[in-house]
């Protein structure tokens, strides 16, 4: 008995003073911070520095952004910018809950669609209409971030959702962009025969979500097809799904896609492409950058496939603009965040932090430096529509969309996974 | 024992500490159940019992409880399976079973979205580990879409669960079994008992305490499973892995539909209680020492 | 048997090492290394995935983040509940069934339907941001599992050792400190591995609670990595290396002291 005493006695005391001493070390660490912050404030005027919090999803962006927050802090002494970035997911969860109360976020950012709809309907954005820095941006670029004819938020980035090619593979095989859907299956055969994947699917993620919408937009009749669907005035049993599913089933039956394509995900998918294996990479513009850092050998440029006949066609792509930047309606310091929002739409900021990130933005005569970036501008010449995916206003709506995708990927006929999706969209239609 | 007042002393800063901040919130989670607050707005009214009805039609929500279900026996059938036997083997306090202990409870001390992270890579069907061990053992025909079947992956994922909780819940056994006074299992021995009579005459009996904790922990692990699906599948592909707690979450989170999810919690809660409230009247019927 | 059963241990032994040894040497290998061959020993061998990761976060402070919220939120944990657990067990009857059924009904509770109310509690009590809030909620939040695991521990202690020592004039202070602590060591021990694992991980309540990045805890500094890294795995997994580290170092000295040693000698001495 004495001898458990004894133990628990040392235990517990070895417990606490690892407690008390990692309590010290963490003031002390503080202390050190604090010390580092005010070295900083010590070239500054007088009167209390005032610290904005921004939020964003963009964890690969922290880097660029910090070098731009740091030359904002010199051109404006008395504003701290502390930057938190969270995952996408986790962004949707946690975050809503602390820009609701503004304990977060003064400047933040928004996804478009249902995010961007239920921020707005709870009145966490500030207006923006009028402020003069809206006009350095490309105004039909940035009508996403609209609502009510209130400019409640900016986007500022653009992407384009399209497959990514590799130029290399294509020379080498004699390959050129195919203009129709027999055409896109030709190409696929011919890289198949030559032992290369013709496509890197990341089924698993955000493929279904990306390749839809080049898949669908030649074949739905009109732009708010989905709109009309969530309203119940067409279905997703209508031929326009019901063929774009048979086409991804065909590229799936004949061999197209990787190996278990529904099991691979993001990054798994990029390293088939980024390795040379797969010659189309189905995400967007996104990815250009990071393949690039990771093959400097890559050239790349976009391709989406014409699902009809060449004179059908009316679309030639997809794009997106997104991170949306917005100050919270409840702010402390709404004066500084839009200091800080004016000074990321400046055009030499946008482009530092477009160059630094690979990232294509939505302000307007910005100069890119990377083919990467250079090769999502030459798309902006081209015909192309906004995600149909982002006009798909309920989440649950969007995922039995996708999610149809990966049923007929696992074996579930066109007709029968559509009738599951349109099912589940029918259970909202009441509502 | 005659102090009360004292023992109240004792039960108080626990008990106001948790009604104040679990019970409370809680109960206000619940109470949203009738209402159609999107998690947001700072407004909301009554909707009756809508959101009950609309969830117990819904689609989805059927199949997550459905994969719910399956996942829950599968992973505790399988835990309590595996950390017993380990238990039995490792019971005795040798180096080498100190040691093994130690590197069975490991995965334990991983956090979940480590463990997560691990076993997508572990899975993927071009990097992964186990597809190219398969393939390099010239078991290629054993390759799998592990977690991209739909019809495997719930399996695949509960596999992820044991893998990660089993050497756990061995400790709680080995605690049990060494709470087993040795002279009983000889006294058995001397009157002629086998291994398996020995088992399950005294020591399954006596072991009743640790089962039902293990049995107990590892349904509720399973019903709360959440981490691990959301990193590694986030109830793809096509729902196949969607459970209740994914689909609360995606409800109040991604549908900014607040009210119903808190009807699916409600759901949820009813099944659970339904289900611990079995397993412990099942499992009392051979305990001697919890009277 | 013996063979079987070192065939058994050693294949499960197997099964748990393999994947951790993979992402062990994971971390010593170039990006474009680990795609090339992502099972293969690390060629070539390279240490500049853990010096960016040192170099580039603060990878100190949030381990003493995470040491000083673990460690607190443990040690109160056990205190609260195994008073808790003494009292069920003193009680008897009726108001020990009542008590631990609302500890225990605690236990079915999913996370998403408490998280905003907690929050937006805790945001109105000042609590946020704050280490000393975390703890608190982290606190409130795991009294049902251990209640429910002390709890049921505590009862299978023997009432006649207690009645004698109270006879001989030891108040409940006395009995509760010298006797239901010590005798029920072993499952306080374990429990205790049990809290710190979960605490250490946990990532749902800390994301709610802390904001500045100087205030963040392991897990949640990883979730960062993993927006940060993205598809360069050989960073992210040795991110997952390098959080578990200390947790590891944690468990190697708990599972000695705790587990085997209190376990081995407790009951019989």
């Amino acid at each position: 008995m004495k001898q458990i005493k004894f133990r628990a006695a040392l235990l517990i005391l070895s417990v606490l003073i690892v407690s008390v001493l990692s309590a010290c070390g963490s003031s002390n660490a503080n202390k050190s911070n604090t010390a580092s912050a005010g070295s900083d404030a010590g070239n500054k005027p007088s009167g209390d520095p005032v610290t904005i919090s921004f939020i964003h999803w963009r964890g690969e962006d922290v880097e660029a952004l910090n070098g731009i927050i740091q030359k904002f802090e010199a051109a404006n002494p008395g504003i701290n910018v502390e930057m938190q970035t969270m995952p996408s997911e986790q962004y949707q969860s946690t975050a809503q809950a602390k820009l609701a109360d503004a304990s977060v976020g003064d400047v933040f950012t928004s996804f478009p669609g249902a995010q961007f709809g239920a921020l707005a309907k709870a009145g966490v954005f500030a207006d923006l209409s009028g402020e003069s820095f809206l006009s350095n941006y490309n105004p039909a670029l940035i009508e996403a971030g609209k609502q009510d004819g209130k400019q409640l938020a900016v986007p500022y980035q653009l992407v384009y959702n399209d497959p990514i090619y590799n130029v290399k593979l294509f020379e080498k095989y004699g390959l050129t962009t195919p203009k129709d859907w027999d055409g896109f299956l030709a190409l696929c055969e011919k890289l198949k025969s030559e032992g290369i994947i013709p496509i890197a699917f990341a089924g698993a993620d955000i493929g279904p979500g990306q390749l839809m919408n080049s898949m669908v937009m030649n074949n739905e009749p009109s732009t708010d097809i989905f709109t009309k669907v969530e309203a119940g005035e067409a279905k997703l049993t209508d031929p326009f799904w019901v063929k774009t599913l048979s086409q991804f089933k065909e590229l799936n039956d004949k061999g197209y896609l990787q190996k278990d394509a529904l099991g691979t995900k993001d990054a798994a998918a990029g390293a088939l492409f980024i390795q040379e294996k797969a010659a189309i990479l189905a995400s967007g513009s996104f990815q250009l950058a990071q393949n690039k850092k990771q093959n400097p050998n890559l050239e790349q440029q976009l391709l989406a496939p014409i699902t009809v006949a060449a004179d059908q066609a009316k679309y030639e792509g997809i794009h997106t603009t997104t991170f949306m930047l917005a100050v919270n309606s409840k702010s402390k310091h709404p004066k500084e965040a839009k200091k800080f929002i004016a000074f990321l739409s400046g055009k030499d900021i946008a482009g530092e932090y477009a160059n630094a990130t690979g990232q294509n933005v939505t302000v307007k005569d910005v100069q890119y430096t990377t083919p990467e970036l250079q090769v999502a501008t030459a798309w902006a010449s081209k015909k192309t529509l906004f995600q149909p995916r982002f006009t798909i206003t309920n989440a649950d709506n969007q995922k039995a969309v996708t999610n149809s995708i990966q049923a007929v990927l696992s074996g579930k006929s066109p007709e029968d996974a559509a009738k599951e999706a349109q099912a589940i969209v029918d259970q909202h239609l009441t509502k | 024992m005659r102090n009360r007042k004292l023992l109240w002393l004792f039960l108080l800063p626990g008990l106001l500490l948790y009604l104040a901040i679990f019970m409370y919130p809680t109960v206000t989670g619940l109470f949203y159940s009738f209402t159609n607050w999107d998690g947001v707005s700072p407004s909301y009214h009554l909707v009756g019992l809508d959101n009950y009805k609309d969830t117990l039609t819904s689609i989805v929500f059927r199949k997550a409880l459905f994969n719910n279900v399956k996942f829950m026996i599968a992973v505790v059938l399988a835990q309590t399976a595996v950390s017993l036997g380990l238990a039995l083997l490792l019971v005795k306090n040798h180096r080498i079973h100190v040691v093994l202990r130690a590197l069975f409870f490991f995965p334990a001390v991983l956090s979940s979205v480590s463990v997560g992270l691990i076993w997508s890579f572990v899975y993927d069907p071009s990097l992964g580990l186990i597809n190219a061990a398969l393939d390099r053992l010239g078991a290629d025909a054993w390759m799998q879409n592990w977690t991209g079947s739909t019809h495997i992956a719930l399996y695949a994922i509960a596999f992820v669960q044991v893998w990660a909780h089993a050497g756990q819940m061995m400790i709680v056994f080995i605690a049990g079994l060494q709470t087993i006074p040795e002279e009983l299992n000889e006294a058995a021995r001397i009157d002629g008992a086998g291994r398996w009579q020995i088992f399950r005459r005294i020591t399954w009996p006596l072991l009743a305490p640790s089962a039902t904790i293990v049995v107990a922990y590892t349904t509720i692990q399973s019903f709360k499973a959440f981490d691990l699906i959301f990193t590694m599948t986030d109830g793809g592909p096509n729902y196949a892995t969607e459970i209740l707690t994914t689909y609360i979450y995606h409800t109040a989170f991604a549908s900014y539909a607040f009210g119903p999810a808190s009807a699916g919690s409600v759901i949820f809660l009813i099944v659970l209680s339904v289900l611990t409230a079995l397993q412990f009247r099942l499992l009392r019927g051979n305990r001697i020492a919890y009277s | 048997m013996k063979i079987m059963k070192r065939t058994v241990l050693l294949l499960y032994g197997g099964v748990i090492a393999a994947p951790l040894y993979i992402v062990f040497i994971s971390m010593f290998k170039s990006s474009q290394s680990f795609f090339a061959s992502p099972l293969g020993w690390p060629k070539p061998f390279t240490l500049n995935n853990p010096i960016t990761l040192f170099r580039e976060q603060p990878m100190l402070q949030y381990f003493l983040n995470s040491v000083e919220v673990t460690f607190s939120t443990v040690l109160l944990e056990l205190l609260l509940s195994t008073l808790i657990a003494f009292a069920i067990y003193c009680f008897g009857g009726k108001i020990s069934a009542i008590v631990f059924a609302l500890f225990t009904a605690g236990l079915i509770v999913p996370s998403q339907v408490n998280m905003l109310p907690i929050y937006s509690l805790s945001h109105k009590l000042g609590w946020t941001d704050h280490h000393y809030g975390l703890m608190l909620v982290s606190v409130a939040l795991l009294m049902p599992v251990s209640v429910f695991m002390i709890a049921g521990f505590m009862k299978l202690l023997s009432h006649e050792i207690m009645e004698a020592a109270s006879i001989d004039g030891a108040g409940e202070w006395q009995l509760y400190a010298r006797f239901a602590l010590p005798l029920s060591a072993p499952s306080i021990a374990a429990a205790a591995t049990f809290l710190f694992v979960l605490v250490w991980n946990d990532l749902l309540i800390p994301m709610l609670m802390l904001n500045g990045k100087s205030k963040l805890t392991l897990p949640l500094a990883m979730l960062q990595f993993r927006g940060e890294f993205v598809t360069n795995y050989p960073m992210l997994l040795t991110g997952v290396v390098v959080t578990a580290i200390p947790m590891t170092v944690m468990f190697l000295f708990l599972q000695r002291y705790f587990v085997a040693g209190m376990m081995a000698g407790s009951l019989k001495g």
